[in-house]
């Protein structure tokens, strides 16, 4: 079993979630080019030209001089080409209707700072510096700003850009003025940048080792070089500048010479098929001047697949619906489980917890197979313990796991006296409650081709592990391992891959094999051959692990002259039905988006090897048959699923079935006769809608009966009581007939109604109950 | 209409009559207005209020 805290650290430093993407370590400015992009692609040049702005320092110069190394690092490069980034930048600073700058309306700070050099690099660190209202002296040697700059572009253009951007902001430029004596300048200033060019003056600070760290922070305290006298190319140059304005700032506050860590790198892995998707469109020609127009610019941008880690949120419901990805899902699962408050507020993830389907895709898609499905159930185990989780998000799958292993519905049986080794029928509790025929037809099957094989009708447990009751389901294991000893320690034939699942994952020392691989060895006679036509098999999630499963069905289908036709996710990336981890009480609007995404990933009918898969895709309209309808030629493709008090009569039925059938047993089990219980179909639909079983309506009305306590209205004569089942409060209307009662309606609520506080002592509790 | 509705008590044959109910859920109380018999206290709580406003509360507090 996996530990919370070891997975809870995958999250934190394995995800590849927030890594830049392959293009920006590798930009001096190490701009945001996912958001740059982003903006260019919805035509937003003016936002776009801010964000560039605010990276750059100077765009006007800096889109002119960029050499572009990212387009060398961009996937697309093999893909019709690297994006045309400096294009683009030029792009942006062409369209934008407003280049001027951001007034700061900031205090002034006391600091004083020195630039030595006014060349691109030490104007950019003067503007950044200047922007933060530190009392910023340029010193020049020569008449003029601009330095290098002079040699690369019309002075004009370069002049205009440095004007603009500094037109709010307030510094001394001392011209002509050449500094040959570092110690005065540091007497008069807090901290100084030298960016005196490439033959520049270094004061004797640069060194190998200085060169190798940008930003330049020398040995000498507040003493920062950079630019071209460090080898800087000119972008790179101002990047310099700005850097080393961002470290003096720092410097200043906390004395600290150093720097954040340069951005080395990214481990950034991203899922081929994305750019498979591209289909290689190749880049887009400048049609005028060697610029893009506003329109070719735009579909340049269209061309970057922004590069993100982000295959979970891609294939995982769960997370692309709630828009949230591992780092933050663990956040907020954290302070869920942590509560900072004695009263427990803001336990934002408690549903979040509630809503994981538990199929495991996240880690299958994962590079870094991180498993944030075993985190979520982890952690809905310590919230369970913790009394934290709301019971009645699980309640209501605890009971029928109850009544699945009740003596009304479980049931073993022996054939003749193997009792060593042989095989064991496991159908599970879901396959007979779908339909008892699933589960007997199966059984007979079996029995023909291997006599020595036992039957076991009990749940798995996977309710217990997908409510966080982990107590229960060792209990239920512990009694599975208990019968599966007692009869020789059979190979387990499952029907159902969940709860084969289960097995392997807590009882690994029990062999197991899928049915319709024995029905493809023995090569069962289907009742159905030649329904010609084309399907597509929806793999449930969990036969994810059993490739040789999944084939069985696939074979079985052909063989009756099925077409198969695959599914965008299938095999080991099938995706939950949304019946794993039992959610549509914790969030049956996500249940319903998720059931309405899955019947429209195919257009073809769906062959399922799950009988949940089937009974809710059928709810949901689609035309689906279990692969056991078509082997026994039972179901079409429009057969309603049973109501859930449909699925407990099933159970029991089939259990009453094998026992009279296997076992000579007479009188049904648990013979107390129900009183017979009518309503419009109306009714039926509402009480299966909200979860409420017919058990439940006859024992309110039982209490109700029997204690006397109801009200009724005397409009219509009906009655109406409520009483406890589970935690669960449920009110029902009725009226008594010859032979039984009749249900007008019926409705539940969580709250508990708190008899003993509300009468004020006039009625004690019992007298209300 | 649910407001004016005249409810009789099985037990007490009496007519129902607004009066303050206590509820409790995931270890919170609180009360509302709530027809009851002022005979045994037999109270009565109509469907509207169940999926309306008691809903509201259920799903606040398991979001708290």
């Amino acid at each position: 079993m996996e530990n919370i805290e070891r997975l809870k650290d995958r999250i934190k430093t394995c995800c590849l979630e927030k890594e830049d993407p392959y293009c920006v370590p590798s930009c001096p400015f190490n701009l945001d080019v996912r958001e740059f992009i982003s903006r260019l692609q919805r035509g937003s040049f003016n936002l776009a030209y801010r964000l560039y702005s605010n990276a750059v320092g100077f765009p006007f110069i800096v889109s002119e001089l960029c050499g572009a190394p990212c387009e060398a690092e961009c996937v697309r490069r093999n893909a019709g080409g690297a994006v045309a980034l400096n294009l683009l930048e030029r792009a942006c600073v062409d369209y934008s209707s407003n280049t001027n700058p951001n007034s700061y309306n900031l205090p002034a700070k006391d600091n004083k700072i020195a630039i030595i050099g006014a060349g691109i690099s030490g104007l950019a660190c003067a503007l950044r510096l200047a922007n933060k209202k530190y009392s910023v002296s340029i010193y020049e040697r020569s008449s003029q700003i601009g330095g290098r700059l002079w040699s690369l572009m019309p002075s004009e253009f370069f002049l205009r850009d440095i004007e603009r951007q500094f037109m709010y902001e307030k510094y001394d430029l001392c011209l002509n003025t050449e500094i040959t004596d570092l110690d005065e300048i540091l007497e008069n200033f807090d901290a100084c940048y030298v960016a005196t060019g490439q033959y520049g003056d270094s004061f004797r600070l640069l060194s190998a080792d200085t060169v190798s760290k940008v930003p330049l922070a020398s040995n000498t305290n507040g003493v920062f070089l950079g630019g071209s006298l460090c080898g800087a190319g000119p972008a790179e140059a101002a990047a310099h500048g700005l850097k080393a304005a961002g470290i003096i700032d720092a410097y200043v506050k906390t004395g600290n010479m150093k720097g954040p860590q340069p951005v080395s790198g990214t481990k950034i892995k991203i899922d081929s098929s994305v750019l498979e998707k591209t289909g290689g469109k190749g880049v887009v020609v400048p049609s005028f001047n060697g610029r893009y127009t506003k329109d070719e610019a735009t579909e340049e941008a269209k061309r970057c697949i922004k590069c993100r880690c982000d295959s979970c949120a891609k294939h995982c419901g769960l997370m692309e619906y709630f828009g949230k990805m591992p780092k933050r899902i663990e956040e907020e699962v954290h302070v869920t489980i942590n509560p900072g408050t004695l009263d427990g507020n803001g336990t934002v993830a408690t549903r979040f917890i509630s809503t994981c389907n538990q199929c495991g895709l996240c880690k299958e898609v994962c590079p870094e197979e991180i498993d944030v499905g075993m985190f979520l159930r982890l952690s809905h185990n310590m919230m369970r313990d913790k009394n934290a989780m709301p019971w009645a998000f699980h309640e209501f799958w605890l009971r029928d796991l109850e009544h699945a292993n009740s003596e009304e519905s479980s049931f073993c049986y022996i054939p003749g006296d193997h009792t060593s080794g042989g095989f064991l029928f496991f159908p599970g509790c879901q396959l007979g409650a779908s339909d008892p025929a699933y589960v007997i037809n199966s059984y007979r099957f079996l029995l023909g081709e291997m006599p020595n094989t036992s039957l076991l009708l009990m749940c798995c447990g996977a309710p217990a592990v997908w409510s966080g009751d982990h107590k229960l389901y060792d209990d239920i294991c512990r009694k599975i391992t208990e019968k599966w000893t007692e009869l020789g320690s059979p190979v387990v034939v499952f029907a159902c891959s969940s709860c084969r699942k289960f097995f392997e994952e807590s009882m690994p020392y029990i062999k197991s094999v899928s049915l319709y691989e024995i029905m493809l060895q023995h090569g069962i006679e289907c009742d159905e051959v030649c329904e010609a036509g084309e399907v597509s098999v929806f793999d449930p999630c969990s036969a994810r692990g059993y490739p040789e499963s999944r084939e069985a069905v696939r074979s079985l289908l052909r063989k009756t002259g099925y077409e198969v036709r695959p599914l965008p996710y299938e095999g080991r990336t099938a995706q939950c039905c949304s019946w794993g981890g039992q959610i549509s009480i914790a969030n049956p609007k996500y249940t319903e988006w998720l059931i309405n995404k899955r019947i429209h990933d195919g257009d073809l009918p769906y062959i399922v090897h799950c009988s949940n898969c089937r009974d809710i895709f059928a709810a949901a309209g689609k035309p689906v048959r279990h692969i056991l309808d078509v082997i026994f030629g039972k179901k079409g493709w429009n057969n309603k699923p049973p109501t859930l008090s449909g699925r407990r009569r099933n159970r029991e039925k089939l259990r009453m079935y094998l026992a009279q059938e296997f076992c000579d047993e007479k009188e049904p089990h648990g013979g107390e006769e129900k009183k017979k219980l009518t309503m419009s179909w109306a009714v039926e639909e509402k009480l299966d809608r909200e979860k409420i079983l017919e058990d439940d309506v006859i024992d309110v009305i039982n209490h109700c009966e029997s204690s006397g306590r109801s009200v009724f209205d005397p409009l219509t004569g009906h009655r109406f009581g409520y009483h406890m089942t589970g935690h669960m409060t449920c009110w029902v209307e009725y009226t008594k007939e010859a032979d039984g009662y009749r249900l007008f309606n019926a409705y539940a609520h969580r709250m508990k109604i708190e008899l003993e506080e509300v009468w004020n002592g006039r009625k004690q509790k019992n007298d209300m109950q | 209409m649910e407001e004016n509705r005249k409810m009789i008590c099985s037990k007490c044959n009496v007519a129902l009559e607004p009066a303050r109910a206590y509820f409790s859920y995931l270890n919170h109380s609180f009360h509302t207005d709530v027809l009851r018999c002022p005979e045994c206290g037999q109270p009565f709580i109509p469907e509207e209020l169940v999926k309306d406003r008691m809903a509201k509360v259920e799903m606040s507090l398991e979001d708290k």
